[in-house]
């Protein structure tokens, strides 16, 4: 019964999620940070994201001029770096700024369940 | 001849991709899969093991391409599914039937044999269908990966107007009047007949004389069933589905009857036709144009009275589920 509920939790809980990766990239990469190290980036704070969903991401964040990226050549293999550009650092704002009103609103219905009666 | 599996699914992704994308995409896969595997490896993996679990991880290539050039990966999204599907059931609606009238037409005329006549008339029906599906399908689809306006916003005034679904008396009037007078025809032609003409011993009938009595009696049978089926839709408040489908089979019986008698030159008294249209051997053949029409009237009538069946059926069902919803009265 309880796995039962918690797999029709999924697709909500994904839903959910969807545009925080985004969010989470141009945060992280105000350093700069290739496909892979980003990928484990993301896993450790808590944003699981697949390989295939971040790969093609950061290529169209790129192609939306969010991103700029530079071929590094020094490593053991020639990797691509991404950095947050002018206009994704704004993005970011904007999308923090839209998670704190949200997460204020949530808050407020959930408040808003216990005493009912108040309103 | 060793490719390894990772630079055969490197090639498989990148292969579709723009050719100003593809190298780019390819040193930064390679890249990121060495990383990955290496990763794997560093925990103990074998490398076999690992090159094979960070590929599969990474999923269908052409997936994995279609996602680095924003490729939809379904042939009709929700932006053109609705227009889609208008246009189809509306050309649907007139098409085909248009295609299959007019070769109908056209080949008896030319005076092809009935068998050819229903064999051209049906694979040309079956392929219209079959090109206006494609067609219309293959139009949405360009339109979709081409990001084109279909020009077309539902609005309001679309609404249909819910319309009385004939569930009253007065359709169980008309076919008992229509059913009285069609054995009152045929019963008056039988014993007293039609046609009176100057010299002739006897009047003519216009039924084949050979119909009595079984096969009248038997469409006798049929005309009452018919008012036993509107007094039905009556008593239910309505059309159901099983009274459409006793419909549906109520019309194709009577197309098979009359189609079969007039194949047969069973249904019409051959002294009758005779009378009315005498056969000089000259001119384009008369009698076959007349017949023709008759014959495109009855399965008109029936195909006609079939679909209303279903339509009015459907719109009930609508109705009762609106009904029940809305906590209505049905």
């Amino acid at each position: 019964m309880v796995w039962g509920m918690s797999e029709s939790f999924d697709p909500h809980l994904q839903e959910l999620r969807r545009g925080t990766v985004v969010l989470a990239c141009l945060r992280l990469l105000r350093t700069p940070g290739y496909g892979y190290s980003l990928l484990e980036q993301l896993e450790s704070r808590g944003f699981t994201t697949d390989a295939n969903t971040l790969y093609p991401l950061l290529r169209r964040l790129e192609k939306q001029g969010f991103l700029t990226s530079e071929w590094n050549t020094e490593d053991s293999r020639p990797r691509k770096f991404y950095v947050t550009s002018a206009d994704g650092s704004s993005l970011a704002e904007t999308l923090s700024q839209d998670w704190v009103n949200l997460s204020r609103s949530i808050a407020s219905l959930t408040d808003d369940l216990g005493t009912p009666e108040e309103n | 001849m060793t490719t390894t599996l990772t630079e055969r699914y490197i090639s498989a992704t990148t292969g579709s991709l723009p050719l100003e994308t593809q190298s780019d995409v390819r040193a930064e896969l390679e890249a990121s899969i060495a990383d990955a595997i290496e990763s794997r490896l560093e925990q103990g993996e074998d490398p076999a093991d690992a090159e094979r679990a960070v590929l599969t991880d990474l999923g269908d290539p052409v997936a994995l391409a279609a996602s680095y050039t924003d490729r939809p990966l379904h042939l009709l999204g929700p932006r053109y599914y609705l227009a889609w599907w208008r246009l189809l059931k509306l050309l649907l609606a007139i098409v085909p039937a248009a295609a299959v009238g007019g070769v109908a037409l056209v080949q008896v005329i030319i005076g092809a044999p009935v068998g050819e006549v229903i064999g051209q008339a049906i694979s040309v029906g079956i392929s219209a269908t079959v090109h206006l599906f494609f067609w219309v399908t293959l139009m949405f689809v360009v339109l979709e990966r081409t990001g084109s306006d279909t020009g077309h916003d539902w609005d309001l005034d679309q609404l249909p107007e819910p319309r009385p679904t004939g569930a009253g008396r007065s359709e169980v009037v008309a076919s008992v009047v229509f059913a009285g007078l069609m054995i009152g025809a045929v019963l008056w032609d039988r014993f007293r007949g039609f046609v009176q003409i100057d010299g002739h011993a006897h009047d003519i009938q216009i039924l084949h004389p050979q119909l009595w009595p079984w096969a009248l009696l038997g469409m006798l049978a049929l005309l009452l069933l018919e008012v036993g089926l509107a007094v039905l839709v009556h008593l239910r408040r309505g059309w159901t589905t099983g009274l459409a489908v006793a419909n549906t089979a109520l019309a194709a019986v009577w197309v098979s009857v009359i189609l079969t008698l007039l194949g047969n030159e069973l249904l019409v008294n051959p002294e009758f036709v005779g009378l009315v249209l005498p056969s000089d051997g000259s001119g384009p053949d008369t009698a076959r144009v007349v017949v023709v029409l008759f014959v495109l009237s009855v399965i008109g009538v029936a195909a006609w009275d079939t679909i209303d069946g279903w339509r009015k059926a459907g719109r009930e069902a609508e109705h009762r589920a609106t009904a029940r919803e809305t906590g209505l009265p049905v």
